[in-house]
């Protein structure tokens, strides 16, 4: 009897809860993010989305990307910059009077302090951070960098969350527990961790920048993407983060949402690529044959996997570099195959192979979106007699496959976390990285790897430039993998959510600008 | 024969399971056959379409017919509820027998083993084999079937006891005849009813734990129609297009039930006491 | 009494030997390196070499068994590869959730599933008692996902009156004290907390408790009329007493004493159903704890949540047992 009170009163407060609940946290905004956050802090870092945000939320870097384009870099926490004729020695005037949470002040012995420590704890900069070969702290607010090679993506790596800055003393008092107790100098300072539930932090009024509006954000842990959205429909939560990169919307509630006036849609274009990839240095594959690979980009019904699967949240990608990249080559858009099944078979006839005793597993990633999607490949594919089994694999084997070469024919994806071409075409096609990461593994090619080399190193942007166009163009013509396409990033957030711009390389938030009407 | 007769005459719920597993089965070996529509081609121009005459569940998000699906997925589902009942009817009554007859140690070991699979919940122990043995449709039925093996087992160990000591069985063994030959026979006989009662509850779980599997994407991968699988992958499109995970989700419910009633049923015929009262 | 306990938990060990063999070599055999999961991409061989042998992978597999077991006696179950924090501790700040639910979903399974089965028994093949068997039977056929994805369906998409995910609205926040959160919102003061967590519990818990209540009301109605048909039964009557003493006084209290052993039992197929359950709702337990765990190749943590999980249940047993000995002397003879 007294159960069924307990249950009566409940489901009538339940009506009740939502509205007393966000009246009493008017400036608490909460954001739904699908899985816990790891690498709360620079040093342990590794571009995992929900970590890297918070860490730009609760610390600082040197520079960032201006919004709304961000395609120009704004100082931070640094005031200035230059850089030397050769690209190798970067000067920079910090800001003064900035302190961090613990009241720490913020002077060029902590940035000197946390590159050294990201450099020493973090295996993931080596390729970026690790070619600095020495930081001179010359005063409190000046600091120069010097490289051991020239390097012009320099100044966008350091916009990235491991180059945040940390609070030494912070670091001397908790040691290895500084993830769980993170202390910058951001508009929001760290106030608790609840496993697989939340992260809260709390607005710094002191921030150097202005307070921030919010009073709070919460960071709440929901994995479903639909449970997401009905949340969000019913205000549980504020903001859907990153819903197009991770999961598939359905088209119907895309609609749905367009229309309810409750909800905002802010849609960004973004560097992502999703590729059927395959690898180009196995040593028995049917795909080492440029027909065979040309006829699986021309298997792809391209249009229908944008209309059909992703309703508009997607765009075509046709080769290495997405169009809004500003090294894109916009002739590769003609050369790119197109979806035409006859042409897949007659290249297939004219290779002389017979797909049925291929034995193909099809890898790709778990989660309905990588479902999705192979599932809308395997039928292109069988359509033009190539049968293959999916293989949706967790990411640790997926790896390993891949950096083991193991796979044949698989669905991957890269994100790059820089705004630069170097993102994609460095790691991506560089044969000397070709089993460092999830790569193209391409084989190994004199002209190619020199070129990409030289590109990577140019410091004149025109002649860059000129050298990603004929990158993209000798790729195209490889067929290293069917380009499929390159995913919006979309943020749902409630009408009353204000201030939000949404950042597309790397996809993160700032929301020291937000606010709760 | 009169026995089964009287045993659906007496049972009407058993017999309602029993007719619609039955039409399930036409409709599986049929299907083809009528033209039913292929589970695995894509159609986005149907996507998503709310059940019709055309399609009478609906379809999903790549305009493959639901019905189609289901249908196509009570292969899977028929398969893999006998199939593991099946593994592990075997290779628990293979155990079970042995610790019984042979006593001592070997039946120790055995026991424990037994003991410490039963320690587990079910569907932990079947979530945590499916994983390490990578995701498939055969490695999530090896898993469910490990778990559900002991059951066998401990009723296959207590005919195994009781027997072996019977006289006739002694007999049979001073004639010379080998002993675990008899031994076989007799377990079997003496223990096949409640060994198949086990077996017709067991396919209910297993078919429910193997869904559950194909739930959280450790069992059947896509394309495959599978129901729980599919179920879990139309979970996105529940709120707009419900039809397409509830179908799947009620297949593998009133399969289920089935399987249930006739257990019921048969649990109630080899129970003496409560046969009388029928 | 006292005997009776060590005794029963003496019995326990050599099989808790066994899961503990189970649980150890269950993750060894699964593909995929760790350390180059750790590491992440740009690792070279000798730095997943180094890791291989910091995580001691590369030992002979009997010398990691016993570092293996002599970490756990010292509660050490190893780090998760995921967040580098100690297992236990992670399990720790999760196990309060799932229990929340499962002592919540017992709770209404006795409360629901015994009277049912008790006045479905005492009015037997009446409209009440089919309804009863067949609710019941579809209460043990549906799978926990579907009957959570209905309930979703039902109270929160299309009536809107049930919150689907957490365990209080995001935006509270109470001061994790116990990582109860019903007596952490109780302790905050905070109000509208407690009605907070109260509601989110509704779903997840209903979703565990349909399926144990339903086997507990066919349980609880099979043995009373089994135990009614009894001699003693139809001697009692025959005796004149009244049928609701009858019913109530003998034959209640001897089908209530197996009831007690099901719930044990039925206990940890519940557990199991925790970790759908807990997917589902974005529960934060250990089930989800494990599935996320499984999709990570969190070796450690696959390992630590399914003992745990079989240590739950073990001690769910026991205990049981001990309840069963004080309730009936005879078991505590049998045990000897």
């Amino acid at each position: 009897m007294k159960l069924r009170h307990i249950l009566a009163n409940a489901l009538v407060a339940s009506c009740l809860a939502a509205g007393s609940a966000e009246a009493q946290e008017a400036s608490t905004l909460a954001v739904a993010v699908p899985s816990d956050p790891r690498g709360l802090e620079p040093g342990t870092n590794r571009a995992w989305p929900i970590g890297s945000e918070i860490i730009l939320n609760v610390f600082d870097t040197l520079v960032a990307w201006t919004p709304p384009e961000f395609s120009e870099l704004e100082g931070r926490l640094a005031e200035s910059w230059t850089i030397s004729e050769d690209g190798m020695t970067f000067d920079f005037i910090l800001r003064d009077g900035v302190t961090f949470h613990d009241g720490t002040p913020f002077d060029a012995a902590s940035v000197k302090f946390s590159f050294e420590r990201t450099m020493e704890l973090n295996a993931y900069v080596k390729a970026t951070l690790g070619l600095i070969e020495s930081i001179e702290a010359s005063s409190p607010t000046e600091l120069t960098i010097r490289l051991s090679r020239p390097y012009p993506a320099f100044m966008s790596i350091l916009a990235q969350p491991q180059s945040a800055i940390v609070s030494p003393a912070a670091v001397a008092e908790h040691g290895d527990d500084f993830t769980n107790n993170p202390v910058g100098t951001g508009p929001f300072k760290f106030r608790d961790y609840q496993a697989d539930t939340r992260v809260v932090l709390d607005a710094n009024p002191d921030y150097f920048r202005g307070a921030p509006k919010l009073s709070r954000l919460i960071y709440s842990v929901i994995p479903e993407a639909s449970t997401r959205r009905l949340e969000l429909e019913n205000g549980g939560i504020d903001v859907i983060q990153q819903s197009g990169q991770l999961s598939a919307v359905p088209l119907e509630e895309m609609e749905a949402f367009a229309k309810n006036p409750d909800i905002q849609i802010l849609e960004s274009p973004s560097q992502i690529i999703r590729q059927l990839e395959f690898n180009n240095s196995h040593p028995d594959s049917p795909f080492n044959d440029v027909r065979v690979r040309r006829a699986v980009a021309h298997a792809i019904d391209y249009d229908g996997l944008l209309g059909g699967i992703f309703g508009g949240t997607a765009s075509r990608v046709y080769g290495p570099l997405t169009s809004n990249s500003w090294a894109f080559n916009p002739k590769v858009t003609e050369m790119a195959p197109g979806y035409d099944p006859e042409k897949a078979r007659a290249l297939l006839a004219e290779a002389g192979v017979d797909p049925a005793d291929w034995n193909l597993k099809l890898y790709g990633f778990q989660g309905s979106l990588w479902g999705a999607l192979a599932t809308f490949v395997h039928a292109n594919l069988a359509d033009v007699g190539i049968d293959v089994e999916i293989a949706q694999t967790e990411f640790p084997t997926y790896r390993a496959l891949h950096t083991g070469g193991e796979h044949k024919i698989a669905l991957d994806g890269r994100q790059p976390w820089y705004n630069d071409p170097d993102a994609h075409i460095t790691i991506g096609y560089y044969s000397g990285l070709a089993d460092s990461a999830m790569t193209f593994r391409m084989p190994e090619d004199k002209e190619l790897d020199g070129l990409i080399l030289s590109a990577q190193q140019e410091s004149d942007m025109d002649k860059r430039r000129e050298l990603y166009f004929e990158i993209q163009e000798q790729l195209v013509n490889r067929v290293p993998g069917a380009y499929l396409f390159s995913p919006k990033l979309i943020v749902f957030a409630r009408s009353n959510v204000s201030g939000l711009v949404v950042n597309s390389a790397p996809p993160l938030n700032e929301y020291w600008s937000v606010a709760k009407n | 024969m009169n026995d089964l007769i009287r045993f659906f005459r007496i049972n009407t719920l058993a017999t309602a399971g029993t007719s619609i597993l039955a039409c399930l089965l036409v409709a599986i070996l049929l299907g083809p056959f009528v033209g039913i529509a292929s589970p695995l081609e894509l159609n986005m121009a149907e996507r998503l379409q709310p059940p019709s005459a055309d399609h009478l569940f609906g379809t999903d998000s790549f305009g493959r017919d639901m019905l189609a699906r289901i249908i196509h997925g009570g292969r899977y589902t028929l398969a893999i509820g006998l199939g593991v009942v099946v593994v592990a009817f075997i290779v628990g009554v293979f155990f079970g027998t042995i610790a019984g007859f042979l006593g001592g140690i070997a039946d120790m070991v055995i026991m424990r083993i037994v003991d410490a699979i039963l320690s587990f919940p079910a569907l932990v122990l079947a979530i945590a084999l499916a994983a390490a043995f990578g995701p498939s449709l055969q490695n999530a039925m090896l898993a469910v079937a490990i778990t559900l093996a002991p059951q066998f087992a401990r009723l296959a160990r207590s005919q195994a006891l009781g027997v072996s000591v019977k006289p006739y069985v002694e007999a049979a063994v001073s004639l010379g005849l080998p002993k675990h030959r008899i031994l076989w026979r007799h377990v079997l006989v003496n223990a096949i009813g409640p060994l198949l009662v086990q077996a017709s509850l067991s396919v209910g779980s297993a078919i429910l734990q193997t869904a559950s599997l194909g739930f959280l994407g450790l069992g059947a991968q896509p394309p495959l129609a599978e129901w729980g699988a599919d179920v879990s992958a139309n979970l996105q499109f529940v709120r707009s297009s419900p039809w397409t995970a509830l179908g799947p989700g009620f297949a593998i419910l009133t399969t289920v039930l089935c399987f249930n009633l006739i257990g019921d049923a048969l649990a109630d015929w080899f129970n003496p006491r409560r046969r009388s009262e029928m | 009494m006292f005997d009776f306990v060590i005794r029963r938990l003496l019995a326990l060990m050599p099989v808790l030997f066994v899961v503990l063999v189970i649980v150890f070599s269950l993750v060894r055999f699964i593909p995929g390196d760790p350390a180059v999961t750790l590491l992440g991409p740009g690792a070279t061989e000798s730095q997943v070499a180094a890791l291989r042998a910091q995580l001691n992978l590369d030992a002979p597999l009997l010398q990691q068994f016993l570092e293996y077991l002599t970490g756990l006696i010292q509660g050490d179950m190893g780090r998760s590869l995921k967040s580098g924090k100690p297992v236990a501790d992670e399990i720790l700040a999760r196990l309060p959730a799932t229990l929340e639910i499962s002592v919540f979903a017992v709770l209404i399974a006795i409360v629901v599933g015994i009277p049912i089965g008790i006045l479905s028994a005492t009015r037997p093949n009446s409209g009440f008692d089919h309804l009863v068997r067949v609710v019941s039977l579809v209460g043990v056929s549906i799978p926990a996902f579907l009957l959570a994805l209905l309930l979703q369906l039902i109270f929160a998409t299309w009536l809107g009156l049930l919150p689907v995910s957490g365990r209080m609205s995001a935006y509270l926040f109470v001061e994790p004290v116990t990582g109860f959160a019903l007596i952490d919102a109780w302790l905050s003061g905070e109000s509208g907390a407690i009605r907070s967590v109260l509601v989110h519990l509704v779903l997840p818990t209903s979703v565990l408790a349909a399926f144990l209540a339903a086997t507990l009301g066919r349980f609880v109605r099979t043995t009373m009329l089994e135990v009614m048909t009894e001699d003693y039964i139809r001697t009692a009557r025959a005796k004149g007493l009244t049928w609701s003493t009858v019913v109530y006084g003998h034959a209640l209290r001897n089908s209530l004493l197996p009831a007690i052993t099901v719930v044990g039992l039925k206990f940890a197929e519940m557990l199991g159903g925790a970790i759908l359950t807990e997917t589902i709702f974005a529960w934060p337990g250990i089930g989800r704890f494990m599935f996320e765990a499984i999709r990570n190749r969190d070796y450690p943590v696959i390992q630590g949540t399914t003992l745990v999980f079989a240590l739950l249940f073990m001690l769910t047993s026991v205990v049981v047992d001990i309840i069963h000995a004080m309730l009936d002397p005879r078991v505590r003879g049998k045990m000897r």
